[in-house]
């Protein structure tokens, strides 16, 4: 109600001179004041009419809006239905699958411990038995496809203690990183104020910047992770190795989808194109410095509030 | 602990499942007791001591992860890997707060399973011995 009364406040008030001039100049016509009373009646009709004209344009359009912000909104509760389904479906079958995949590896150990016995294509048996297991992996593959799309929803923007946040992700790595003479230093700015942010994303994000980072470091090195509050209200985390850097003609391409430099089977070259994807969609920024031989920082820069969550 | 077989309980409430996993880490060197619920979980580990606890997630009656918030509190010192069908980063840091060591995706290889107790047994070991030397 309140809302539809600004609108016409505010679509009203431009044409509101015109018709009092029109209502005026058509009393004072009533009353037989001559030549202007008249010119007044033709000018605030013209612009009452272009004013009404607009209006009900601008009205009309409103309400087509109106229906496509419905259809978008129909849409993405679809997608999560759809979402939600498919990543039942891919749990449930998750399970059979690890039987399976136990089973043959059960008849595998048993067919390669058997004495040979005569009619017995133990060979053959077993590359059978091993097929399944390839083909197991394979549907896995497809579930865990499966459970990502289910998780590519919009994001929901929620108050997030970055620091923690950064923290969460830093010890899930540091359980890999472990024994492997690599040093994690953490820099995080204290206190800092909490940010509108989807924590799923960001979480996503960081995984992939310290995977990445620990996976640049061969042998000893250091990862340092630094969050920093900027004066208007902007964070910036960065994830700091002394790794293998990037060469220099490599840096545009490294947001591209499927651009990795990974050795085949180690890297879909996806990590960062998601990254770039989530980090744009929560209304920040991410980039990149790197030397060759030294390392590389990756910075990623949200704001306090997206501004579609404002 | 050496020359002793490590001790790990599987608690997963699918009984194919089980037996068959149990019976391949017994190939691969491990003493095994399995357990179907987080509530015999419980109760086995009162009765017997384990190196490593292997916990599904998904289990009717008493989740994964609650089970492992009252493993934690027992016996802070049994490691304990979650068995997963899907690897959500929510998830696992769940599992981090409540003093999980790892997940493991379901279905995973023998191989992988194998791998993770053995570095859950590192981390055992590595943590008793500074625990030994203040």
């Amino acid at each position: 109600m309140l809302k539809s009364t600004i609108e016409l406040a505010r679509y009203g008030i431009p044409w509101l001179g015109p018709a009092m001039a029109f209502l005026g100049g058509l009393a004072l016509l009533a009353e037989g004041k001559g030549q202007w009373p008249a010119i007044a009646v033709i000018f605030g009709s013209v612009l009452s009419a272009g004013g009404i004209y607009s209006l009900l344009r601008s009205l009309r359009k409103g309400e087509k809006e109106r229906a496509l912000l419905d259809v978008r909104m129909l849409q993405s509760h679809k997608l999560a239905s759809l979402g939600e389904l498919t990543a039942g479906i891919a749990h449930e079958i998750n399970n059979p699958l690890a039987i399976i995949g136990r089973e043959a590896e059960w008849l595998e150990h048993l067919l390669s411990t058997m004495p040979p016995a005569e009619g017995v294509p133990r060979k053959e048996l077993l590359e059978s038995v091993r097929e399944v297991g390839v083909q197991v992996n394979r549907c896995r593959e497809i579930t865990q496809n499966l459970l990502s799309f289910a998780r590519k929803m919009e994001p929901i923007f929620q108050k997030v203690d970055v620091n923690r946040l950064v923290e969460d992700m830093v010890k899930l790595v540091e359980t890999e990183t472990q024994g492997k003479g690599i040093e994690i230093v953490r820099d995080y700015q204290q206190p800092m104020e909490p940010i509108m942010t989807d924590p799923p994303g960001l979480r996503q994000v960081m995984l992939n910047l310290l995977n990445n980072a620990r996976q640049a470091i061969e042998g000893r090195g250091q990862i340092t992770i630094r969050t920093r509050a900027l004066e208007d209200g902007r964070v910036q985390i960065a994830v700091e190795d002394t790794g293998c850097g990037i060469p220099r003609e490599h840096l545009p391409r490294i947001f591209d989808p499927f651009f990795t430099t990974k050795a085949h089977g180690k890297g879909t070259g996806l990590g960062l194109s998601i990254c770039h994807g989530i980090v744009d969609r929560l209304g920040g920024r991410i980039w990149v410095r790197s030397e060759p031989g030294l390392g590389s920082t990756f910075v990623v820069e949200l704001p306090a509030t997206p501004k579609r969550a404002s | 602990m050496e020359g002793e077989m490590p001790k790990v309980l599987l608690v997963d409430d699918e009984e194919r499942f089980r037996v068959t996993t149990a019976r391949l880490l017994g190939v691969r060197g491990f003493q095994v007791g399995t357990a179907g619920s987080g509530v015999e979980a419980l109760e086995e580990l009162e009765r017997n001591p384990y190196d490593v606890v292997v916990l599904d997630v998904k289990m009717p009656g008493v989740s994964g992860i609650e089970a492992l918030a009252e493993i934690k509190r027992r016996q802070p010192q049994v490691e304990v890997l979650i068995l997963t069908g899907h690897a959500s980063v929510d998830a696992a840091v769940e599992i981090m707060r409540l003093g999980g060591c790892e997940y493991l995706l379901k279905p995973c290889s023998m191989d992988e399973l194998v791998e993770k107790i053995e570095r859950a047994l590192e981390r055992k070991a590595m943590k008793e011995g500074s625990e030994e030397k203040p």
